[in-house]
């Protein structure tokens, strides 16, 4: 269970101060698939980085599983991040010099898993996302889009999180890849009882989750 | 995979930027090792002038140089004053004189030359004179032969060193036996060897030693000890000129000092020590230089690590923001960074110390060339006392000429040599650059926000 309660997060920026979000509460349950909407600008990705540990909301608090993250030490919010959060990018973000195999086994080293099985795991992972065996030693810069996403995607389920934080993750994709994508995450949800929030401003995607959020100028609405 | 293998792999991920940083850095180090190894030999250099050229102090009445000259001998008493001065080891003490037709039966081994009639053409008159009917009316002047009395015959050798004998054997300096060692050249010329006998000043002296030094006054000289020749031309006590010993070489100028003091006018004091002294500034000028060399190839070289590194951090904020949001700890990534820094660092530091290696030699045999002939112009003018001798220069002043041109030799051979010491202390610092430069822009990896991986999207 994910509890956000009146978060506010404010940025000080040259021009004044500047309020992403504003009071705002949700929550989401085990193995729910979640989706939150809004426009450039409403705070979708301040939000998701706020769930995910990456940054501390300026006030309010949210609690994970019975702990209240924005508390923990910075040490122990990498932790929660390894072991609880598996994140996925618009940008896919990748490591650039290590191949798809090194990328999914990064995360699990992160994860504090043993090094002797990484590779096993990692190949595993991969080959349940649909990454050939020949696209495992690729550097990223040599697989398409989709494949990066994919490959995003066995890093974020590298140590069998309880969340997956998605920001955009089908945006840099043609439709039937994004489809692809989505519908792999779906089945991730169901089959691994595994609790998705999605960022998106695709309507459509946002329509076949259990659950939609509205951010707009840093409020949300739920749908 | 681990930080160890993902720092190294990151280190050559761009060869061609990671190439011209190994390189820069390279050349830096090449010229610390450089720099230190000039710097060492120089200051090694400037230690063995200083220790060879430092401790003799030769101290002779006023006014005279060699044989010629005028003024009083030095006295017992003050003999007695240049020994008890603090710092003085030891001395020795020489006599010259000359032997004419008139006071031996030996036959000079020198020809007289015009310079040696020149230097004689008073001799025979009051008052020189250049008239025809003067030089007429003296007889023809003949060459003498130079006698040394000393206290250590050693004093008379031209190279600084022991004197050479050929055969027989030195005298006891402080004997007063009718004993002398006879230069090679004399000996020939009168057909001299061991045991064999001569007259001087009226009394027959015996032939202990032949020696030689190479130089053709010398050789054709008789050597005595001190006694006996001051007791054969009764000047019992005096002495032409001190050789003292000064305990160290930093002792030389307070002793030179003190013994102006304690001695006045009546004598004439120069020591080797002073004339090297200004040839040693150059060098020491040199030293400097590489030592503001080192220091600054040092700050070159952490500038040009931190400054990279500084660039790779920037470039790569997006990947320590995914390193960190996927759960990657400070510590991994600072970890990560580090060993970037020193695989990039360790790489040129050898490329560079194998370079120095190269260069050090040729570097520093450039820098004290460059200096040299201000050197040698120095040593020059910088001549021991008498220079000015001519024919009748002998005793310890032919020795102080050719020290100080040991000394110019000396000067001018500075020759890299990279001991084990310099080696260390170059990888010493370089380590450090290596560390210090790594380890700054790795800890600003700190400071980057996992945030950052979300933003601009």
């Amino acid at each position: 269970m994910l509890t956000i309660e009146n978060v506010s997060k404010t940025f000080s920026t040259p021009g004044g101060q500047v309020q992403a979000l504003k009071d705002v509460s949700l929550s989401v349950n085990t193995g729910e698939f979640v989706s939150i909407i809004g426009k450039s600008g409403s705070g979708k990705s301040t939000l998701l980085s706020i769930l995910g540990a990456l940054d501390n909301p300026s006030t309010g608090s949210i609690v994970v599983d019975d702990t209240q993250i924005n508390k923990l030490s910075g040490a122990k919010q990498t932790q929660y991040r390894a072991k609880k959060i598996g994140f996925v990018f618009q940008q896919y973000n990748l490591v650039p010099n290590l191949t798809a195999l090194e990328n999914v086994m990064l995360a699990l080293e992160f994860g504090g898993y043993p090094a002797a099985s990484r590779f096993d795991r990692a190949t595993q992972l991969l080959e349940s996302v649909g990454i050939e065996e020949d696209q495992r030693q690729r550097r990223p810069t040599r697989l398409s889009g989709g494949q990066q996403q994919r490959v995003s995607i066995a890093r974020a389920l590298a140590n069998q999180p309880a969340y997956i934080l998605a920001d955009e993750p089908t945006g840099n994709l043609d439709s039937a890849t994004g489809k692809k994508i989505f519908d792999l995450l779906h089945a991730l949800s169901r089959s691994q009882k595994t609790t998705i929030i999605v960022v998106t401003h695709d309507l459509e995607i946002a329509g076949k989750t259990d659950k939609t959020f509205i951010l707009k100028d840093g409020k949300i609405t739920t749908k | 995979m681990n930080v160890l293998t993902r720092g190294v792999k990151n280190a050559i991920r761009s060869p061609l930027k990671s190439g011209a940083i190994v390189l820069m850095f390279a050349i830096s180090i090449a010229l610390i090792l450089s720099m230190l190894v000039a710097r060492g030999s120089v200051l090694s250099k400037i230690e063995e002038v200083k220790a060879t050229a430092g401790t003799a102090v030769t101290i002779q009445p006023a006014g005279v140089m060699g044989n010629m000259g005028g003024g009083d001998p030095l006295t017992a008493a003050q003999i007695a004053t240049i020994t008890s001065t603090a710092n003085v080891t030891s001395i020795s003490s020489t006599l010259t004189d000359q032997l004419g037709t008139d006071d031996t039966n030996l036959t000079s081994s020198l020809e007289l030359g015009s310079f040696g009639q020149r230097q004689q053409r008073f001799e025979s008159s009051d008052t020189p004179s250049t008239s025809t009917e003067a030089e007429t009316s003296r007889p023809a002047p003949t060459p003498r032969t130079s006698v040394t009395g000393t206290t250590d015959v050693n004093s008379i050798a031209t190279d600084g060193g022991d004197l050479t004998i050929t055969s027989g054997e030195a005298f006891d300096g402080t004997s007063s036996d009718n004993v002398a060692l006879v230069g090679s050249d004399l000996a020939t010329k009168n057909s001299l060897t061991v045991g064999s006998t001569f007259t001087a000043y009226g009394e027959t002296i015996t032939v202990k030693g032949i020696y030689t030094t190479g130089n053709a006054f010398q050789d054709s000289g008789i050597i005595m000890p001190i006694a006996t020749l001051q007791a054969l031309t009764d000047q019992a006590g005096a002495v032409s000129s001190v050789t003292a010993a000064i305990d160290s070489s930093d002792n030389v100028a307070s002793t030179v000092t003190a013994l102006k003091s304690s001695l006045g006018d009546d004598a004439d004091i120069t020591s080797e020590a002073e004339s090297a002294a200004s040839s040693v500034e150059s060098l020491q000028g040199i030293a400097n230089l590489t030592t503001a060399g080192v220091i600054a190839a040092a700050a070159a070289g952490a500038l040009i690590i931190v400054l990279s590194m500084f660039l790779v951090v920037r470039e790569r904020r997006r990947e320590i923001g995914v390193i960190k949001a996927i759960g990657g700890s400070n510590g991994k990534v600072i970890g990560q960074f580090i060993i970037e820094g020193l695989t990039i660092t360790i790489i040129g530091a050898v490329i560079g110390l194998v370079l120095g290696v190269l260069v050090s030699g040729p570097m520093t045999t450039s820098l004290v060339s460059s200096r040299a002939n201000s050197t040698n112009t120095t040593e020059t003018t910088a001549a021991g006392p008498g220079g000015q001798g001519g024919m009748r220069m002998g005793g310890p002043g032919a020795a102080f000429n050719q020290g100080a041109a040991q000394l110019t030799t000396n000067l001018t051979q500075v020759t890299a040599s990279l001991t084990p010491q310099i080696f260390a202390a170059a990888v010493g610092i370089t380590l450090l650059i290596a560390l210090l430069g790594s380890a700054i822009p790795a800890w600003l990896t700190a400071r980057i926000r996992p945030a950052e991986v979300l933003r601009t999207e």
